[in-house]
This record gives structure tokens, sequence and C-alpha cells, in this order.
């Protein structure tokens, strides 16, 4: 081979290897496309819901209070009667059974909704008001786009009436999308157009919480002790080696573990973020200590032995300037190791967390869901509004990821110090 | 002739199972420098971390023999090696200024011995160390600045800096130039001639023509074994041994 040709072919690698290179980037930046774009198609609608807008009328003798009640009073009245006798307005029905398939374009919760207008102005008894009322999963689905309308009337959940009561609210402008507030404010329901990620958000939020408040300050002290002060011996190569193996074990197997110790042994409440928080902290422990040591081996050993040289003592030296060192790197391991224990759904499903929770937690103890495992049982629903609402918790949760990632990112740079 | 202020006797250092140091007999004389010459790894660079303690880094390292400085045994277990470096600085072969600013580099060591209670007595201290150290015209307007950002001269300067900023009573150099360039090593050079007068200096180097510079007292290191030491004058003239001899000539090494 001559002189050039043996060139050519080195140039000729390289640029096969950059073609290799380019395509996997390619490749792999398509299937971010494709699954954001899936899920954003999917998901966005939900956080819009949709509205009929009804003309209600506070009759003094449906209603067993007066105007200027008190609150509580208010909120023991019975409203049913005044809500389907406006409601069964919005439409003229001919009879009951029309009555009854109008009465169902209303969501669940339309008595509630009623009620608290009433709630915010005690003075309504005699007066007329316009409402949006939220529309049930089948009229909110149609009116979205994701349903489709030209099947048989027998495989529809619409009947035909309903359509044309549909039709007629569109024609008067009574319907209409409002911002979806129950998507973020409501817990689980099982009617879709009510059920929203705000018991799942708190959960998620307490379970985040108790896994740091756990988590960073054992991982920390460990790092630091493991890397700075032990020995080093087989004791420590020991712990080292099982360190890194526990960080691989899969999450299941912490779940169980969970299960075993602290709901059956430990007797702490099932589905709680308590319980979670644990869950995750011995999950995420070594999955933290690994960068954290990885940080603080970073700083250079002339750093150490120049306090020393100084005086300092070991925790000194340690303390003053090692880990101030290491800091960026374990703050953004930290947020990296909390970001994936965030998303972990196999352990919470084994210690009860599937559980249907309509209710918002106020505490830690309270029985809770989590984001992904909303999520989870979402996807297993088979109304058509569950569809979009899981999609946009994963968008929520992808959300959340993303800015934790980037708050990472951004404490690593920021506080980053060159040494040289 | 001047006092000796540390002595060491039948020092060996042991690294796991390898010899490092063999039957150190040493005297090093109080405001004077002393350079140690040698071939790499001939076990310069281990006999003075054994001044201050720095091998108790190593896990593996063992010392035995006799080290004393001023009567008081070095290798004591007992000893606290924190007031032990106190009064024994050191100044490394690459500039390792801590990632603060310049000020702060020099007022760490005062401030963790306790001297220097107050802000306009740290600042005495930064202002006389950095003076002392040939380094305040240059940085004075820009304490602020971290020690990082100076040259490869400036920051070996600042570590001189730091080290006589809790004002020990020996510094131990160890080849203080090789990072850097020859002006910055003349700055260096001169440096040192000016700080024997307060300090018994330990400078560990591979320059010939420095020991000559600098040192009035030579000890050649082979192989871990002190093979000949003197007046440095002699040594580099006259050497009573023939590997010193070799090495001075430049016949190996």
């Amino acid at each position: 081979m001559t002189k050039e040709e043996r060139l050519k072919k080195r140039h000729q690698a390289e640029k096969r290897f950059r073609f290799y290179g380019l395509t996997s980037i390619f490749v792999a930046l398509l299937f971010v496309v494709i699954l954001v774009q899936n899920i954003f198609s999917k998901g966005s609608s939900a956080f819009k819901k949709t509205v009929i807008t009804t003309e209600i009328f506070f009759d003094q003798e449906l209603l067993e209070i007066q105007n200027g009640a008190s609150e509580e009073d208010i909120m023991e009245a019975d409203f049913y009667d005044l809500m389907i006798e406006n409601l069964i307005k919005a439409y003229p029905a001919k009879d009951r059974d029309e009555e009854d398939e109008l009465l169902r374009l209303f969501s669940g919760d339309a008595e509630i909704e009623i009620k608290k207008a009433f709630l915010k102005d005690n003075n309504l008894i005699g007066k007329t008001i316009t409402l949006d009322l939220t529309a049930s999963d089948d009229i909110d689905q149609l009116h979205k786009g994701n349903y489709p309308r030209d099947l048989p009337e027998e495989r529809r959940r619409i009947s035909d009436f309903q359509l044309v009561i549909y039709d007629y609210f569109v024609e008067n402008k009574k319907i209409s999308k409002n911002f979806n507030n129950y998507f973020f404010n409501n817990g689980d329901s099982r009617d879709p157009e009510l059920a929203g990620i705000g018991g799942a958000l708190v959960g998620s939020f307490y379970s985040i919480l108790i896994c740091l408040l756990l988590a960073f300050p054992v991982a920390v002290l460990a790092s630091i002790y493991l890397e700075e002060f032990a020995p080093k011996n087989k004791i420590t190569d020991f712990i080292e080696i099982n360190i890194n193996n526990l960080a691989a074990v899969p999450s299941i197997v912490y779940g169980l573990l969970a299960l075993q110790i602290l709901l059956a042994t430990i007797q702490l409440p099932r589905s709680t973020p308590l319980v979670a928080g644990i869950t995750l902290a011995l999950m995420t422990l070594p999955r933290i200590i690994i960068p954290c040591r990885a940080s603080l081996k970073a700083v250079p050993p002339s750093i150490r032995e120049g306090a020393l040289a100084v005086g300092a003592s070991k925790f000194q030296s340690v303390f003053h300037h090692v880990v101030p060192l290491a800091l960026p790197g374990t703050l953004s391991g930290t947020i990296i190791g909390l970001a994936q224990a965030l998303g972990e759904t196999a352990p919470l499903i084994l210690i009860g967390m599937v559980a249907f929770v309509v209710d918002i937690p106020s505490s830690p103890v309270d029985p809770s869901s989590s984001l992904p495992v909303q999520v989870y049982l979402w996807s297993e629903s088979a109304e058509r509004g569950f569809v979009e609402k899981t999609s946009a918790t994963i968008m929520m949760l992808l959300t959340f990821l993303i800015i934790m990632n980037f708050v990472a990112v951004y404490l690593r740079q920021k506080f980053e110090k060159r040494w040289n | 002739m001047s006092n000796i202020k540390i002595k060491s006797k039948n020092l060996d250092v042991f690294y796991g199972d390898k010899q490092a140091l063999f039957d150190v007999n040493l005297d090093l004389n109080e405001k004077e420098v002393t350079a140690l010459i040698g071939p790499s790894g001939c076990g310069k660079s281990t006999f003075i971390r054994c001044i201050n303690r720095m091998n108790d880094v190593i896990d593996i390292c063992k010392v035995t023999g006799n080290i004393e400085m001023d009567g008081m045994d070095i290798n004591d277990k007992n000893l606290d090696v924190v007031a032990l470096r106190e009064k024994v600085g050191m100044v490394f072969q690459k500039p390792n200024p801590f990632p603060k600013s310049i000020y702060d580099n020099i007022s760490y060591g005062p401030k963790i011995h306790g001297k220097g209670e107050t802000k306009s007595e740290l600042d005495e201290i930064v202002e006389n160390s950095l003076r002392k150290s040939a380094l305040w015209e240059e940085v004075k307007d820009r304490l602020d600045e971290p020690g990082t950002s100076l040259s490869g001269g400036q920051q070996q300067r600042l570590c001189i800096a730091r080290a006589i900023s809790v004002n020990p009573e020996v510094i131990l150099m160890d080849e203080p130039c090789s990072a850097l360039d020859p002006i910055a090593t003349a700055k260096i050079e001169e440096l040192i001639d000016e700080l024997k007068k307060t300090y018994t200096i330990v400078i560990v180097t591979h320059s010939m023509a420095q020991a000559v510079r600098v040192s009035q007292k030579t000890g050649f290191f082979h192989l871990g074994k002190l093979i000949e030491v003197g007046k440095t004058e002699k040594i580099f003239k006259n050497p009573d041994n023939k590997m010193t001899q070799d090495y001075i000539t430049g016949r190996f090494g």
C-alpha cells in the first residue's frame, strides 16, 4: 500500500465513524420527537375542559335555606332538586327518558358546582345566573373531537338524542372550553371529567421530600467518610463493591423489602408518602453516594495537601476545602437521584400506592397516590377521557424531571470552581 | 557555625514492603538553606515529608528511626501533627493555591490557628506574608481575585506566602521551581535567599545550579541512601564520594 492509499484509508475511516455517530444521534432524536409529539398531541387537550353554559334560577321553593345563610347551612343544604329543575330546562325534553339523557350530559359534580356558586354569593335566591357547568366525559371527548360520531348508535356511548342536544348547544354557543382547574386541584375519580392529579402531585411532593431528607444527609456523610476518612482495606473495598451493586438492584426489590419490613413488621400505614419516601430513600441512597464519591475523588489531592501543610486538621482540610469543591457535583448527583426516584413506579405499587384515593393527602401519613402510579392507574382505565389525562400526567412528570435536571446542570456550572 | 534545627538518626521509611529510605542521618542547620539533590525516586521528597509528617497521609507508609526538631521527637505517636505543621510549613512541586481569593489563601492558616483575631490583624498578616514572598506589589489591588487566576510563578509565591503566614520555623520546599519558567525561578531563588534570614529552609531540587545558588549545605541521595552531605561548596567542588562526583558532573541521574 502506498503512503497516499494509507492516508486515504485513514480519512475514510474517520468519515465513516462520523457518519455512524450522526446517524445514531439522528435516530435517537427522532424517537424523542415521536415520543414527545405523541404525548403532546394526546395530552394537551386535558388541560382544557368542556363546559355547558346554563342558566340557573335559585328557586326558594326548591331550597331549604334563605338568603344570607351561613356557610355551614349551605354545605348541608340539598341542591339536588334545584339542579334537576334547572338542568332539564337547558333543552326542551319531551319525557322523563329524554330528561335523563339530557342530565347525563352534565358531570356528576353539577350539584356541587351550583352549590359553590351560592357559597360565593349567598344572596342569589330569587335570582337567575349563568354558570359554566362541567360537561360529562362523553360530551367533553365529543367536543374535543376525540369521539367518532359516525358510528352506529348501538356502538356509541352517546345516543342520537344526545347528539341532537349537543348540536343544539353548539348552535346556541352554549358549549365552550375552559381551563381545566379540576385536573390540577382534584384527586382521582371514577369520572374522567372530574379526575385530577392534585392528590398525586401532593403525594409525590411528600414522598420526594421525605426521600431527600433521609437520603441526602446519609449519602453525603457516608461518601465523605468512605472517601476521606475510612482506612483503605478489604472492608471498605467490600462496602464499595456493594454500594455499586445496590445501585443496580431493580427497584421492585426495594418495594418488596419495604413491604416486608416497613409494612408487615414495623406496621407503618400503607399507601402513604411516608413509606414511599423511605422506600425511595433506600433505593436512591447508593445512586447518590456514587456521584458524591466521584465528585470528592475529583478534588485534586494537592488541595488536601495544601490545607494539611498549613496545619489544618484532617477534618478541617475535608470540610473547609474538599467538601465545598465537591458540593456542586454532590448537589447535582442528588437532584438526578431524586429525579429518578420521582419517576419510580414499581416499588410504590408494592407498598399499596395504587389504591384508589380520592382525597388529597394533607400529611405524609395519609393514603395517597403519586404521579407515575397515577399514570399507571389511568393507563389501565377504559374511559376515553383517561387517555388524555394519562398523557397530560406524563407531561407534568416530564416537566418536573426536566426542571430538576436543569437545576442540576445549572448548579454544577454556577458553583463549579476551577483548580489547576 | 549555626545551631542544628532538625536532626535525623537512623531514619528508615517503608512504602508497604518497599523500603524508600535507608538509615538516613542528616542534620539541618538553623536559618540556613539545605538543598537535597539526587536522581528521581531517590527519597529526597520522602525525607522532607518526614519532617512535617506528611507521610501520615499515605496509609501504607511506615517511618522508623528518629527525627527531632529542637529536641522534640517528630515521630512521637502522641505528637499533635497540627501543631507540628504550624511550625513546619511546606511548598509543593506544583503550585496548589486553594480555589479561593488571594486574601483567603493567606488568611486561612492564621485563622485556623487562632492568629489574627480581628480583621485588621488578619489584614496585617496577609500584607506581611505577601511582602515577604515578594508578591504584594503585584497583587495588592486584587486580593479578592481567585488565587488560581495568577500566573504559575505568582501562584508558587502565593503558596510560599501561605506557608509563612502561620509564622513557621522551618519551610520545606519540594522542587518549588520545577513547574516554572527561568524568570519566575529566579524570583523564587531571590526570595529563598531573603527568607533564610528568618527561616530554616530545606529545598529538594533537580537543578544542580539552583542548589549551588541558594543553599549553604547540600545532601546527595541515591536509591534511598544519603550518600554524602556537606557544605554546598565542598560537595560541588570537591566531593568525597565517587557517586556524588559522577552525579554532579552529569554522568548519571
